[in-house]
């Protein structure tokens, strides 16, 4: 059994000869961002999930507008092939990739195994960081078949449908009530969103090398679950960053029509006054 | 209240810096923190397992004839910001009696200005090593 949407994944080696491909932008997406400066894959540009992604003001996205901005500064066209990859198992990768495919993009893919896979084969990092030629890129509106907000996530509950929590066992449990000393990522209850079933994101990945698990192999791991194709889904995990990687494998690896990525997640669903808490 | 001078002298050096400047010099501190000595790897071994999401920040403290405290650390070479935050620490206040560590205030490092490098969300980093450490320092004065 093959992947759903092969098309969506890379190897390294495909990568290692589209280096200068003039219709590939390779992007960069860590959780820690002096890993690109310290050396990054040739000819590939860097976004931050919080500097570049986030909006400056309010807990959001980029603006259609700012978000061409950006597209076009890192010289991508509305045909650019763009291949996410990122530091620890792709997670701020697909998030990334989520947020290009929220605004439109038709040709977005992963590097399977990510920073870690490269780097394991011992590939080649280089410090030089390229320039892009500006472009004048243009967004569709946003794709809000693929993003949950706190009352689709509501209905979602109302309708019984699932909701699949990927936080580790003890975030679940509200054993663990936010990072210790991430104050700015806190919640102010523990728990879970009820009816959410628990399946931590790091169940879709092979630890050894941060690639994705086999078709078969994932399949077992959410239809055993009871996550299955014919019912939308909404993942979420604590700020929408490991639940954007479930959300991609759902989505394209395992071809569910119908999932959306709550980025909203627990720092705002623990923190919502009359909100249903499970523990 | 007044920072160690040591520390105080890194956080002025950072304040005048520009933003590129400022990711070289942490790239430069992240690289420039020693493994750790093989005579800790006993204690490196019982170290607690950190929840995902989090950098495993191992440190332990050595007590000097004159009272100050060596801080040394293991953290992992994927995550350079956290050992270039640890590292700062270390320089700033390795030698320090603990009765300094535990007066240096959680948010030192805000003239830097270092969110402009890494966002604010990375900053935690510091908080983070720096409660450790005041940890640490406390548990040396029992």
């Amino acid at each position: 059994m093959p992947y759903a949407h092969p098309e969506y994944l890379v190897d390294t080696e495909w990568v290692a000869q589209h280096l200068d491909d003039p219709n590939v932008r390779i992007i960069e997406s860590d959780e820690d961002p002096l890993l690109y400066p310290m050396g990054h894959i040739k000819n590939s540009v860097q976004v931050d999930w919080f500097t570049t992604l986030q909006h400056p003001l309010r807990r959001d996205f980029l603006t259609l507008e700012q978000f061409e901005e950006m597209a076009s500064r890192l010289g991508i066209t509305n045909d650019t092939t763009i291949v996410f990859y990122g530091d620890k198992s792709n997670w701020f990768a697909c998030y990334a990739l989520w947020l290009f495919e929220y605004y439109g993009h038709k040709d977005v893919r992963i590097m399977n195994g990510g920073r870690n896979k490269w780097e394991q084969e011992k590939r080649p990092l280089v410090k030089e960081i390229p320039s892009a030629a500006r472009t004048t890129y243009r967004a569709k509106e946003a794709n809000k078949s693929i993003r949950a907000f706190r009352d689709d996530v509501f209905k979602q509950l109302e309708a019984k449908k699932p909701l699949v929590d990927v936080r580790s066992p003890k975030e679940f449990s509200g054993e663990l009530l936010h990072m210790p000393n991430y104050p700015q990522e806190g919640a102010t209850r523990g728990g879970h969103i009820p009816t959410a079933v628990s399946i931590p994101w790091a169940q879709a990945v092979n630890e050894a090398d941060a690639t994705f698990k086999s078709p078969e192999e994932l399949r077992a791991i959410y239809e055993g679950k009871n996550i299955k194709a014919d019912e939308e889904v909404i993942a979420y995990c604590r700020i929408g960053e490991r639940s954007s990687l479930t959300w991609f494998v759902l989505k394209y690896l395992l071809g569910y029509p119908a999932v959306k990525n709550y980025d909203g997640s627990w720092t705002e669903w623990g923190n919502l006054v009359d909100a249903p808490i499970e523990k | 209240m007044s920072l160690p001078p040591k520390l105080q002298e890194i956080v002025d050096d950072f304040a005048g810096m520009a933003r590129d400047e400022k990711i070289e010099t942490l790239i430069g501190y992240a690289e420039s923190l020693p493994e750790l000595p093989d005579r800790f790897q006993e204690e490196r071994s019982n170290m607690e397992a950190v929840p995902e999401c989090m950098t495993p920040v191992f440190l332990i403290a050595e007590k000097q004839a004159d009272g100050g405290l060596v801080f040394h650390f293991d953290i992992p070479p994927q995550s350079p910001t956290v050992r270039g935050l640890a590292a700062i620490l270390a320089a700033g206040l390795n030698g320090c009696k603990p009765e300094e560590i535990i007066t240096v205030p959680a948010d030192f490092y805000a003239p830097m200005n270092l969110e402009e490098a890494i966002s604010s969300q990375r900053l935690n980093g510091f908080r983070g090593v720096l409660a450790h450490m005041k940890q640490v320092a406390v548990n040396t004065m029992k």
